[in-house]
């Protein structure tokens, strides 16, 4: 029978890491919206700063290095059986189009969220490319706490924020996450097998409120500190 | 009876599946509400062989949904705007006095066209032969009632197995995919007790097959089961992936 | 005009008990041993219970089988289209089945016309069936404990019947595709999909190949092999209208018949009492409404001819329930030729559903009272759904209309008990040979006898006419090949040449007219000599006024219809001479003449208790009838009643 490889790169295979992957991202994605929600603490950013010094910190430094290169793996695996399904094979099955085409309606699941799922994921792709830009290959402020100097992560974000330009982005960006987790998260079960007809509406209510609350939460905070942080003080205490 | 119509045609031709193929516009008079969709196409074809012109060449045969033989895009939805019906049983009711209406074939790399609006799906039946059987010789099998299959089973495995092999699924996925067909299959004898020997061998042959094929694979868009005639369920496709998962890391 | 073919007509049935003759003859049988099967090769035409089974099982065995179908894939052979259920023997429900029982009710439902060795043989294998088709993932109805489910069809009064919701056709024909599919992975079986037969090749006697047509391209192609199987199935579509899918066709048999094979009681068609009316002089087809219907609907009509109110208008009292009325004992399940006629009987009084004056009504008012809306959807939601995309009415609220259709041909090749027809290593099996159903088919017992002949007989008896050996070689460069190859390009060549005026539809709409009308059911003297001239002033018609657009080395449908209406237009005036020569009412055969004073069939046992087989005397001949008496050894030859 066929080799392991090739059964992990079949179409059924494909769809198993793109499930699998996905559930990892999404529990990044989770993980990530939680240490965000440290900007809501009015406390001028330090426990924001904290965190991050933390993470940069942990094990030597090594955990974040750990998480960054699992998460790039995650990303790289995701990304390529996603594009060959969604793209190449796609275009390899069918290479003469319709005329025309209408959604068939009723039992189906197409729709926007499913259709866009290419472009929000290159999105999202390259959105976190510069996220990363800005947040670890850039000249950052300092700040100091109790004797410890640290990078004000809290300045640079809030000072982003306060160009309606990067929030509007950011907002539109966050958006597409929530398309994409409506039709990924369901997905991602049906993709790993883990879906019948009985669950199947339970996982569609579920998929709208994970998408409805990531993109929420994701959007609520650049509208915050928009409209209610304070510039940042240059230099810390 | 009722008021006649006049529907006016755009229709996919294609001398052969190496020629290239172009709509073709026809009117065809005196339809009625009750004539179904390939009745109406019997009436136009009436019409051009007086006219000593080809007949439009399109797959039919039991015209009461169950063969599996026909399958148009009909104003661009595989058999039709309606659910659970097969190309022959859709009624010129649903059309109104004047409408143009374009039919195409099913597309799919897997599926060439050999004329007009007839393809060839042997594809399915490649993909058949690589495990979608038992392997139960004539002479061997034991009494009916020697093993009990629960109702509920019994009922999954006929819902999948109720698939007529017509292809919408593949002509409706917007990647071309052939996963509900293969998955209905597998889907079926993995319900069964007499199933379970092959289940794993199954899984993977038939997938490996459907790849071959050069199939589209699936996003999960769902389109496949709201035009799919006998309405078989994308959670067989689960199933499916399942059954693959079990059959990669088994034994 | 009867002359006795005795010779020709051998039964060849097996000496001993009835019981006892199939095992016997199976001992008697030669063999061939498994290293020297793959030398010999096996041609089956069809892909449906009977040639797809037989087809298999051949490969399974070892044997090379060549297995063609006009389909683009034999899982759509017509098998797929029967609904409601398949017979067998099991007695799982104790309520007083056997083997015997069945055969009994088989004899007598074919109002002892039927070879009754073969029908025991049927019988016992029946069970059987039911056990390969578990075996295969067939997912047949169960109970909540797991066991099998059955339910009670026409004519009968046990539950004998096993089914998969109202597709046990296509479920068995999917066991079969499967079964099939294995053998093509194993390389046994070698299918050959969009290929229509329209020669049989006979060499010295023997049957050697088939000539068949590539549907795909045009191209004509021969095949040699050691013996041929045909399972084309029957030749409702001579009537145009009928349940069978638009490309049933008489073809291959015809043109077997035409090589030698006799046709045996080409009248006794079997018209199904419940499908939906015709509606309009466009329509392609008849749909059927399962039999199984009539398991919990009752048939009616209004009690005044001529009332034209829609049905929930009409109070019960004037409502006639004729087959509770006139059978009491089975009432609405009596056998389809009894509930046809007695429809037509009731039409043509003038009483009738609202719709058509050719319509009654088929009402469930009283099992949604009984067993509530969801018991019925249960059981015939599909079916409901079906009617109601076709007539654009609720059966949940009015009553179905329905009405007969030609569904089934009891008729076909003339078959000994080995189902080899008069040309030595032409098998035929399925719908398309005469043996099982005499005058008339119970409900259910098709998909029986085929899953019996493909499955079971077919398999043994080809054994066995190979094993004799001394077949010799025969290959396609054979001057019988030459001829026979270019006979049909001689006849598909004149049907493109004759660029007349009148297209194949409509050629092939007033034969069916012509055939309903006069060899329909209810037939009488006038009415067949007339319809026999008729037929052929049509088929002058045809053969001077025929159009075919389009080319003969290209994919041509209008080019395939006409061939096989050349034949229909042929076999058609067979059906009525046959019709017209068996001077009886039995079964499916109603002759107006012969009639009790009730108006029921009234058989003549002295004259008639025989099989007719037609031989052909060439074109422009009338054909000649032989005759193969029956004899009932082991049943009691009875007035059929159900009241």
């Amino acid at each position: 029978m066929s080799s392991f490889r090739s059964l992990a790169w079949s179409s059924v295979g494909k769809k198993v890491i793109t499930g699998l992957t996905g559930f990892m991202l999404i529990g990044f994605v989770m993980v990530h919206l939680l240490g965000n929600l440290t900007l809501f603490i009015p406390d001028g950013g330090h426990g924001f700063n904290e965190y991050g010094h933390f993470l940069e910190h942990a094990i030597h430094g090594w955990l974040i290095y750990a998480f960054e290169v699992g998460l790039i793996t995650i990303f790289i695996f995701h990304i390529l059986a996603a594009v060959t399904v969604a793209w190449t094979d796609k275009r390899k099955a069918r290479p003469k189009g319709y005329a025309m085409v209408r959604n068939a309606g009723g039992k189906s699941r197409k729709g926007l969220p499913s259709t866009s799922m290419i472009v929000t994921g290159i999105t999202l792709f390259v959105f976190v490319v510069l996220h990363v830009k800005m947040f670890k290959f850039a000249d950052h402020p300092a700040v100091t706490y109790d004797g410890t100097t640290m990078k004000n992560l809290y300045a640079v974000v809030v000072e982003a924020f306060k160009q309606p330009l990067i929030t509007g982005l950011y907002v539109t960006v966050m958006v597409m996450l929530g398309f994409h987790l409506r039709h990924g998260f369901w997905s991602a079960f049906q993709s790993l097998g883990l879906n019948s007809d009985r669950y199947m509406s339970t996982l569609q209510v579920l998929a709208r409120v994970f998408a409805v609350l990531f993109a929420a939460g994701f959007v609520a905070l650049p509208l915050f500190l928009y409209f209610f942080a304070d510039a940042p003080v240059p230099g810390g205490h | 009876m009722s008021q006649s119509m006049t529907i006016n045609l755009k229709i996919w031709r294609q001398a052969s599946g190496a020629a290239d193929g172009g709509f073709v516009a026809y009117t065809v008079e005196n339809v009625l509400p009750e004539m179904s969709f390939l009745e109406m196409l019997d009436l136009l074809n009436e019409q051009l062989a007086l006219k000593g012109e080809a007949a439009v060449e399109f797959d039919s045969d039991c015209r009461e949904g169950i063969c599996g033989t026909c399958g148009l895009v009909i104003k661009g939805t595989a058999h039709g705007p309606h659910a659970a019906t097969t190309t022959c049983e859709v009624r010129m009711r649903h059309f109104h006095d004047g409408e143009t209406i374009t039919v195409e074939p099913f597309r799919a790399k897997p599926f060439p066209i050999l004329k007009d609006l007839v393809v060839d799906r042997t594809a399915f039946d490649r993909i058949q032969q690589k495990g979608g059987f038992i392997t139960a010789n004539v002479g061997s099998a034991p009494d009916g009632n020697a093993v009990p299959i629960p109702k509920t089973d019994a009922d999954k495995a006929m819902d999948a197995a109720s698939c007529i092999g017509c292809g919408a699924c593949v002509a409706a996925c917007p990647n071309a995919s052939a996963s509900l067909f293969v998955s209905a299959k597998i889907s079926q004898l993995s319900y069964l007790p007499q199933g379970q020997v092959e289940r794993g061998r199954r899984a993977l042959a038939m997938v490996t097959q459907m790849d071959a094929e050069e199939f589209g694979d699936c996003s999960n868009h769902g389109e496949c089961e709201a035009v799919c005639p006998k309405e078989v369920s994308i959670e067989n496709i689960a199933r499916m992936r399942r059954e693959f998962i079990k059959g990669a890391f088994g034994k | 005009m009867s002359s006795s073919g005795a010779s020709r007509l051998d039964a060849k049935i097996p000496s001993g008990p009835l019981a006892e003759k199939w095992d016997k003859h199976e001992m008697d049988n030669g063999l061939v041993a498994p290293a020297n099967r793959r030398k010999f090769s096996v041609i089956v035409v069809g892909t449906g219970l009977a040639g797809g089974g037989a087809a298999a099982t051949l490969g399974e065995l070892g044997y090379n089988v060549l297995n063609f179908c006009i389909q683009d894939t034999p899982r759509r052979a017509h098998s797929v289209a029967a609904q409601g259920g398949i017979n067998a023997s099991k007695n799982y429900q104790y309520d007083g089945d056997s083997v015997d029982r069945l055969f009994y009710d088989t004899v007598k439902g074919g109002d002892y016309r039927s070879r009754e060795a073969n029908v025991y043989r049927l019988s016992q294998l029946s069970m059987d069936i039911i056990d390969q088709s578990v075996a295969q993932g067939v997912p047949f109805a169960r109970e909540y404990g797991g066991t099998l489910a059955n339910r009670s069809f026409g004519g009968v009064q046990v539950s004998r019947t096993f089914y998969a919701r109202g597709q046990t056709g296509q479920q068995l024909l999917l066991g079969v595709y499967s079964a099939l599919s294995r053998q093509v992975a194993a390389g046994t079986v070698k299918m050959f999909p969009r290929h229509e037969m329209l020669d049989l090749v006979v060499v010295d006697g023997k049957a050697r190949g088939i000539i068949c047509r590539d549907l795909t391209t045009g191209e004509l192609k021969r095949y040699q092999a050691d013996a041929v199987v045909l399972a084309t199935g029957g030749y409702s579509p001579v009537f145009y209208l009928s349940t069978n899918a638009v490309n049933c066709n008489a073809t291959a048999l015809w043109r077997a018949h035409r090589r030698g094979a006799w046709f045996a009681n080409p009248c006794y068609t079997q018209i199904h009492p419940t499908a939906v009316p015709q509606m309009g002089d466009y329509q392609s087809k008849l749909t059927l409404m399962s039999e199984s219907l009539r398991n919990d609907g009752r048939v009616w009509v209004p009690k005044k001819a001529g009332d034209t109110r829609r049905p929930n208008d009409i109070p019960e009292a004037e409502r006639d329930y004729y087959l509770e009325r006139r059978y009491p004992a089975f009432g609405n399940l009596v056998p389809r030729d009894i509930a046809a006629r007695a429809a037509k009987v009731e039409c043509d009084a003038g009483k009738s559903a609202y719709m058509s004056s050719q319509s009654v009504y088929l009402d469930f008012n009283e099992a949604i009272g009984r067993l509530g809306r969801d018991v019925v959807a249960d059981r015939y939601g599909n079916l409901f759904a079906m009617y109601e995309e076709i007539l654009n009415d609720n059966p949940y609220e009015t009553p179905m209309m329905i009405y007969p259709a030609p569904h089934y041909t009891m008729g076909g090749l003339w078959v000994d008990y080995n189902l080899q027809s008069t040309i030595e290593g032409l098998f035929v099996a399925g719908e398309a040979n005469f043996s099982d159903h005499g005058a008339n088919r119970l409900g259910a017992s098709a998909l029986m006898q085929g899953c019996a002949d493909g499955y079971f007989v077919v398999p043994r008896v080809v054994a066995n006419y190979l094993a004799k050996g001394g077949l010799g070689e025969a290959s396609t460069d054979h001057d019988a090949f030459q001829e026979a190859e270019s006979s049909v390009r001689g006849r598909y060549d004149s049907l493109l040449k004759i660029n007349g005026s009148r297209t194949v539809r409509d050629i092939h709409w007033e034969l069916g007219r012509t055939m309903w009308d006069a060899v329909g059911m209810a037939r009488n003297k006038g009415g067949l000599d007339d319809a026999i001239t008729k037929i052929g002033a049509l088929r002058d018609e045809f053969w001077q006024n025929l159009k075919v657009p389009g080319e003969g080395d290209d994919m041509n449908k209008q080019l395939e219809m006409a061939g096989r209406l050349a034949d229909y237009l042929e076999l058609g005036e067979l059906m009525a001479r046959d019709a017209l020569a068996r001077e009886e009412s039995c079964g499916g055969h109603f002759r107006e003449e012969h009639k009790t004073e009730e108006g029921e069939a009234k058989r003549d046992d002295d004259n008639f208790m025989h099989v007719a087989a037609w031989e052909f005397k060439g074109d422009g001949q009338t054909a000649e009838r032989h005759v193969e008496e029956l004899s009932y050894e082991n049943i009691q030859v009875k007035t059929r009643s159900y009241k």
